[in-house]
């Protein structure tokens, strides 16, 4: 979870570091730490730290997973010669490393080799069978060769084994999602709540799924997701007060004729719509009257 | 920040001189045979200024708080990380060159 602080501290070293300034190294250490993916940049000040040789050695033990990461971000940028390398600079240090292994398989992977790659893992995964980054890697292979219910099978065996991934959890739930595999999705997004009750996020998606789902059980409980999710971030959430407007007003236009004393409905649609005038006048007050004609439109249709 | 340690050290001087101060006035009043109602009322003075004195030091010697909330503007969760578990090297960035020679020593 990347939070704001982490972010501001992020934009701020990717702006000393693009204008010359030091921090290259700091940089470096917090994207590895946040888990993001900027490739383009780690390769490009990684290689000037790595082909530098007084850097390099001021680095110390540290200099190898500089190594590692430098070449995963030479991969994605495609630039697999100088991923070749990296990596035989590791291999030469490490050998009979599995971890060097797995890098020279996701080089395989890179240069779209899936027969080589896969009997890579493949005799990977006899020496250890319970390394779950192999697992994950096999999974990505399926994916990216476009087999998407390749993936989700091997996805699903993993998970068998591990079932406490939240990671796997939330990339079977993005699968599901793409092939519209609505109610498999819902499930691994209760999956994710159950193990992470206190993230926004998961519950947004979780209710979107279910207002795309349908039907008025569905748009209840996702009307309630999107109110969770209001709670959890203090009412700052955009597309969660607009999450409520719209339930309130499918769900009054799936009951109507049915009798109609659904007052908390009205009241919370009416307390979003509130919600959402201020946060528009606060943040852009030009689309202040798109908003209101919107929101109007949808309580008439109510 | 010296200034608040040294408030804080008074203040827990204060507090140990009070105790002191109690204990004396107990055998003091063990001499005279008379019964301890409450220690005097320049004890209790002493008792909460260095109460005072302690908790303000504890609470400026750290430094700035860190908000609670996790909703406040510090705390909110701003992105997921990402996958990095799951990522494929098979996207469109192939048709991008980056144009950065880079060797090696």
């Amino acid at each position: 979870m990347v939070s704001k602080t982490e972010e501001d501290q992020l934009i701020r070293l990717e702006n000393q570091v693009e204008n010359g300034g030091g921090g290259a190294w700091e940089y470096l250490c917090l994207v590895r730490k946040l888990k993001l993916r900027r490739s383009d940049k780690v390769f490009k000040y990684g290689s000037a730290i790595l082909s530098d040789h007084k850097k390099r050695s001021a680095l110390g033990p540290e200099e190898w997973t500089l190594y590692e990461q430098v070449a995963i971000a030479a991969m994605d940028c495609q630039r697999l010669d100088v991923a070749k390398e990296y990596i035989k600079v590791l291999q030469g240090k490490f050998h009979d490393s599995k971890r060097v292994g797995r890098l020279e398989a996701m080089l395989l992977e890179a240069k779209g080799l899936w027969a080589e790659a896969e009997k890579a893992y493949s005799s990977l995964l006899e020496e250890s069978q319970f390394d779950q980054v192999i697992h994950k890697r096999r999974v990505a292979m399926a994916k990216a060769q476009g087999n998407l219910s390749g993936a989700i099978e091997w996805l699903n065996k993993y998970l068998e084994i591990f079932m406490a991934d939240h990671d796997a959890w939330r990339e079977l739930a993005e699968i599901y999602v793409s092939l519209q595999m609505y109610k498999q999705a819902a499930f691994c997004y209760e999956e994710l709540l159950l193990s992470h009750p206190t993230i926004p996020l998961y519950h947004l998606s979780y209710a979107d799924v279910l207002y795309t789902l349908g039907g008025v059980e569905n748009l209840h409980a996702a009307k309630k997701y999107y109110a969770a999710t209001i709670d959890l971030t203090g009412g700052k959430n955009t597309r969660a007060l607009f999450g409520i407007c719209l339930c309130a007003s499918a769900i009054a236009q799936l009951t109507r004729g049915r009798n109609k004393d659904d007052k908390e409905n009205s009241e919370l649609h009416s307390l979003s719509a509130a919600a959402l005038e201020k946060a528009y006048k606060q943040e852009s007050p030009t689309k202040v009257s798109v908003l209101s004609s919107a929101l109007r439109s949808l309580k008439v249709s109510s | 920040m010296g200034f608040s340690h040294a408030v804080g050290v008074v203040g827990v001087l204060m507090l140990a001189h009070a105790a002191y101060a109690t204990i004396q006035y107990r055998s003091l009043l063990k001499i005279t045979e008379e019964q301890f109602m409450g220690p005097p009322i320049t004890v209790v003075v002493e008792l909460v200024a260095g109460l005072f004195f302690c908790l303000w030091a504890a609470l400026t010697v750290p430094g700035k708080f860190l908000l609670i909330l996790p909703q406040s503007d510090e705390n909110r969760v701003v992105a997921l990380p990402f996958n990095l578990d799951f990522m494929i090297f098979n996207h469109r960035g192939k048709a991008f060159s980056l144009g950065i020679d880079m060797k090696i020593k």
